[in-house]
């Protein structure tokens, strides 16, 4: 009976060290990352019959469990991930948010200035100062265009950078899980026990690799698990793991995308499949915010370059000569897949800067239909040829052939802050005077029609007009107008259909159609009588007092300029710090709930699983006092055993 | 609920730390004076004070532009004045010269006058600004407008006026070209005085030359007269341009005024309401501090 008595005692002992030593892992893992709270499990020992009954034999530890929930991990687990990605978009995105704030770098002040210094010219059209001044402020105008810009490439540079660094770290986070996966696995088919530091190492990488990106977790029944990214990639199954890896986009080689390795094939993932997690946020940034927002400055660039220099080729300059280009405009970006089998080189140009959208756009060919993407918001053109023109874009073949499935991709103004420069370094070339060329009905004209303002092309300064034009009406039919002098041909223009006439040979007269002929273009309407004149005169002389020009340039600041001519060039960029300001803000407000979702989250875990001290104080008494009535009782089994003797002696 | 003691010390630290995220703010907003950071602490203020700024910079161009108006159109005025002068003085020299008891060298000798006169009168007509611009050579100001002849002078520039854009709906012109001012509506003012000399040069004989000589001085008074009207039309629509400027530069200022007031309300810190901001969140710092540290002090193993 004593012995039995001894090892019941001894079992109790044995028990209550389980116990403590439990307890003192807890304490000393009190903030370790990833711990989970482990308790024994202690349960009685197989009781013995007697004849009169089971005697107890004392207690036994049967396990040592960790306190974890699978449903709480996983909902941390989520959580981590959206709050990731919105933490990591949001900061992208502030750097650009700081960057509009600053009074300094923003476009403003020097669009401001560059009109002052045209407004100070209309003043004194002919001082040579006050002409640097202007040039030197549409200098400081373009720089400021590049610079923003050089800003904004920074960051998509940055993109590339952390993609990279992201993608390692999902890589090195699969191959640890799937190490674990391993070694969980033999433990368990060794001992037949939970090895639980290996499941919270196991637990925390997972949460880690959370925060990079999308993560499913789907446990086996062997306790083996298998990991999901994204939209349902599997990146670990069992000990197997897969790669993800950064590749540059098949249409433009600067940009790294998220590619996945599978079986040797490298398949680059679209933004949206990779949804949360840091590599997410950088996608989301880069194709929601950083691309419109690049394409919006380079738009505003344009534009304002574009209608400045239509204006300044009215004019005249100093020199008496009609006024050139004060801006090179960068033409669209065009860049084929690299997976294109056929030869094709796509050209695009822009032919009506107001109507140019701050969007990219999508060339494909099917073997039969062009199809024209308007990539912002996904309207599609479809045409049985090319050339064409939408959205104030051409897009011709140049040359070689197009198979089906080719696909090109133009960015029209991603680039072109950085790319537009000063075409003029000489100030006596700013077109201040004017106008360039008028035109005049002959007053003994007897007919009801009139002849527009002329209006003087790119291409007008470099060949101009050696001597007026005159143009005379022939009533007979068809009606006609004969040209002297004759040797340029001209191109009619009625709706939408050109006709071009060869020197020499009378044009037909259509109604408000417009005629161009050597790099200028007019309109005559109305119904002239038969003889009917009028005259187009290259103005060749200028005052150097005459400021007509500068006015009208002056003008266009507080014209409606972008967008089909809807907003003038700083409430574009008013409208662009709005938008910036707006995500920016809604980011910060997501981005905050998020964290609080993700803090509830953590503490509904911590709650379950975490140490809380005061507890593990409480089980440390309670074994203490467990171990000292064991003792006590092995003690007095000792005496029994004692007693026992003495009788014997 | 049962707590970890991590959850305990991190709820404590984030707390603290959002509090601490707010002081960073509110002080910024206090130093700067600035409500806005950045746009997105108010996306819409945010716009509508980089339009309002920009239509301030625009708007006190304008003014600018009124500066240069009214120097050039006070340069024009004030020799213009010179001129109605010049032109007056020689009508009251002419008051005396049809008097039937003067002699052919009495009427040479006002001859010389006028003929004085009328040098002067062209070199006032080709004066240049402070730049070296001919004020009266339309817009070929680098050009002397007038050249003397024997029959008065003539003109080398153009009859076109320099705008400016003194408003925004506003262009005004702050040039007059010679033609308009001297030989406009068929009264050329050099030749009516050169007509003048050359009436009072010839000699009275008989009836005859005394009747062409009383028509002659009577056309050329008429004319002359006709020049002196004119000079003061433009004088006066100088005048009017002046104070119509006058005008704008008030509403220009009103504006001004406008859109600092609006800049203000835009993007200006409440001051009473972020030093009490503040202060409310320095009250509850020093709370969450002291609670913090009471919270994290109390534990079973002090007791053991």
């Amino acid at each position: 009976m004593a012995s039995n008595i001894l090892s019941i005692g001894q079992s109790a002992l044995a028990a209550a060290q389980a116990g403590i030593s439990t307890t003192g892992n807890n304490i000393a893992n009190a903030s370790t990352p990833g711990y989970s709270r482990q308790v024994i499990v202690q349960t009685a020992a197989q009781s013995q019959n007697f004849g009169y009954g089971y005697v107890g034999q004392g207690t036994q530890v049967s396990a040592v469990t960790r306190v974890y929930s699978d449903i709480l991990a996983k909902q941390a687990v989520n959580s981590q991930s959206v709050s990731a990605g919105i933490n990591t978009y949001s900061t992208q995105l502030s750097g650009i948010d700081n960057m509009l704030s600053d009074a300094a770098a923003g476009l403003n002040p020097a669009m401001s200035d560059f009109f002052a210094g045209i407004q100070n010219l209309s003043a004194s059209p002919s001082d040579i100062p006050t002409r640097q001044t202007a040039l030197s402020n549409a200098q400081s105008l373009v720089n400021r265009f590049q610079s923003t810009n050089d800003t904004l490439n920074q960051m998509r540079d940055g993109v590339n950078t952390q993609l990279t660094s992201s993608v390692a770290l999902v890589n090195s986070y699969a191959k640890q899980i799937a190490g674990l996966n391993d070694s969980i696995d033999k433990a368990i088919s060794a001992t037949g026990n939970q090895p639980n530091d290996l499941l919270d190492q196991r637990d925390q990488l997972v949460l880690e690799l959370s925060k990079q990106v999308k993560t499913t977790v789907v446990a086996q029944n062997q306790g083996g698990y298998n990991i999901f990214v994204g939209n349902g990639l599997p990146l670990v199954v069992g000990t197997d793991t897969y790669a993800l890896s950064t590749a540059p986009s098949p249409t433009d080689a600067s940009r790294l995308e998220v590619a996945y390795q599978s079986n040797n094939k490298t398949t680059v993932l679209g933004s949206d499949s990779l949804p949360g997690g840091a590599i997410g946020g950088l996608l989301q940034f880069r194709t929601d915010s950083l691309d419109p927002i690049q394409n919006q400055v380079g738009q505003i660039a344009v534009v304002l370059a574009s209608t400045f220099n239509t204006q300044h080729e009215q004019g005249l300059d100093l020199n008496g000569k009609p006024g050139g280009a004060l801006f090179n405009i960068p033409a669209p970006a065009v860049s084929s897949s690299s997976n294109n089998t056929g030869t094709a080189v796509v050209s695009s140009q822009i032919v009506d800067a107001r109507a140019i959208t701050s969007s990219d756009y999508r060339l494909q060919y099917d073997g039969a239909n062009y199809k024209i993407t308007r990539l912002s918001d996904k309207t599609v053109q479809s045409f049985t040829s090319l050339p064409q023109t939408v959205d104030g874009l051409s897009f011709s073949q140049a040359s070689g052939t197009m198979n089906a499935g080719d696909e090109f991709v133009i960015r029209p103004t991603q680039n072109a802050a950085t790319l537009i420069s000063l075409a003029i370094t000489d100030v006596n070339k700013l077109a201040v005077g004017g106008p360039a060329l008028s035109s005049t009905a002959n007053a003994a004209n007897t007919g009801s029609s009139s002849i527009s303002a002329l209006t003087a092309g790119s291409t007008y300064a470099s060949s101009p007009l050696a001597s007026a034009i005159g143009l005379t009406y022939n009533s007979a039919l068809p009606a006609t107008f004969t040209l002297a002098p004759n040797s340029q041909p001209v191109t009619v223009t009625s709706g939408g259909t050109s006709t071009t006439f060869a020197a020499g040979t009378p044009i037909t007269y259509t109604s408000g159609a417009t005629i161009s002929v050597g790099g200028l273009s007019f309109v005559i309407s109305g119904t002239p009588a038969n003889g009917d004149k009028f005259t187009i005169t290259p103005n060749s002389t200028n005052g150097p007092g005459n400021n007509t020009n500068g006015l009208l340039l002056a003008g266009l600041q507080s014209q409606g300029t972008v967008n089909n001519s809807k907003m003038s060039y700083s409430s574009a960029f008013g409208q662009l710090v709005n938008t910036v300001g707006n995500k920016a803000r809604e980011l910060k407000v997501t981005g905050a709930a998020e964290a609080k979702v993700l803090d509830m989250a953590t503490a509904a875990v911590q709650s379950e699983s975490g140490v809380n001290l005061d507890e593990e104080a409480t089980n440390l008494m309670r074994y203490q006092q467990a171990y000292q009535a064991a003792g006590k009782m092995m003690q007095i089994a000792s005496q029994l055993f004692s007693v026992l003797l003495t009788l014997g002696g | 609920m049962r707590i970890s003691t991590n959850t305990l010390y991190q709820a404590g630290i984030s707390k603290i730390s959002s509090l601490q995220a707010d002081q960073a703010k509110l002080q910024q907003q206090i130093s700067t004076g600035k409500r806005i950071g950045a746009p997105s602490d108010d996306p819409v203020a945010a716009a509508r004070a980089l339009e309002v700024s920009y239509a301030q910079g625009v708007n006190s161009k304008f003014t600018d532009t009124r500066k240069t108006a009214t120097t050039k159109l006070s340069t024009l005025e004030s020799n213009l004045t010179g001129i109605t002068n010049l032109l007056v003085s020689t009508q009251s020299t002419l008051v005396g010269a049809g008097n039937g008891t003067y002699s052919d060298k009495e009427r040479a000798n006002i001859a010389t006058e006028l003929s004085g006169s009328l040098q002067a009168l062209i070199g006032m007509a080709n004066t240049q600004d402070a730049s070296g611009n001919y004020l009266y050579a339309g817009f070929n100001t680098a050009t002397k407008p007038f050249t003397a002849t024997a029959t008065g002078a003539t003109y080398a520039g153009d009859s076109n006026q320099q705008l400016l854009q003194v408003d925004a709906q506003r262009q005004m012109a702050v040039s007059v070209s010679g033609d308009n001012v001297f030989q406009a509506g068929g009264n050329d003012v050099f030749a009516s005085l050169s007509n003048l000399v050359t009436l009072l040069n010839t000699p009275i004989t008989n009836a005859a030359s005394q009747a062409a000589f009383t028509s002659g001085l009577a056309t050329a008074m008429t004319s002359l007269q006709g020049s002196v009207d004119n000079v003061l039309n433009v004088r006066a629509s100088i005048g009017s341009k002046l104070n119509e400027i006058d005008g704008l530069n008030t509403t220009g200022s009103a504006r001004d005024l406008q859109f600092s007031k609006s800049l203000s309300d835009l993007q200006d810190t409440d001051y009473a309401s972020a030093l009490s901001d503040l202060s409310k969140n320095q009250t509850i710092m020093d709370a969450a501090q002291k609670s913090f540290v009471a919270v994290t002090g109390l534990s079973l193993f002090k007791y053991m």
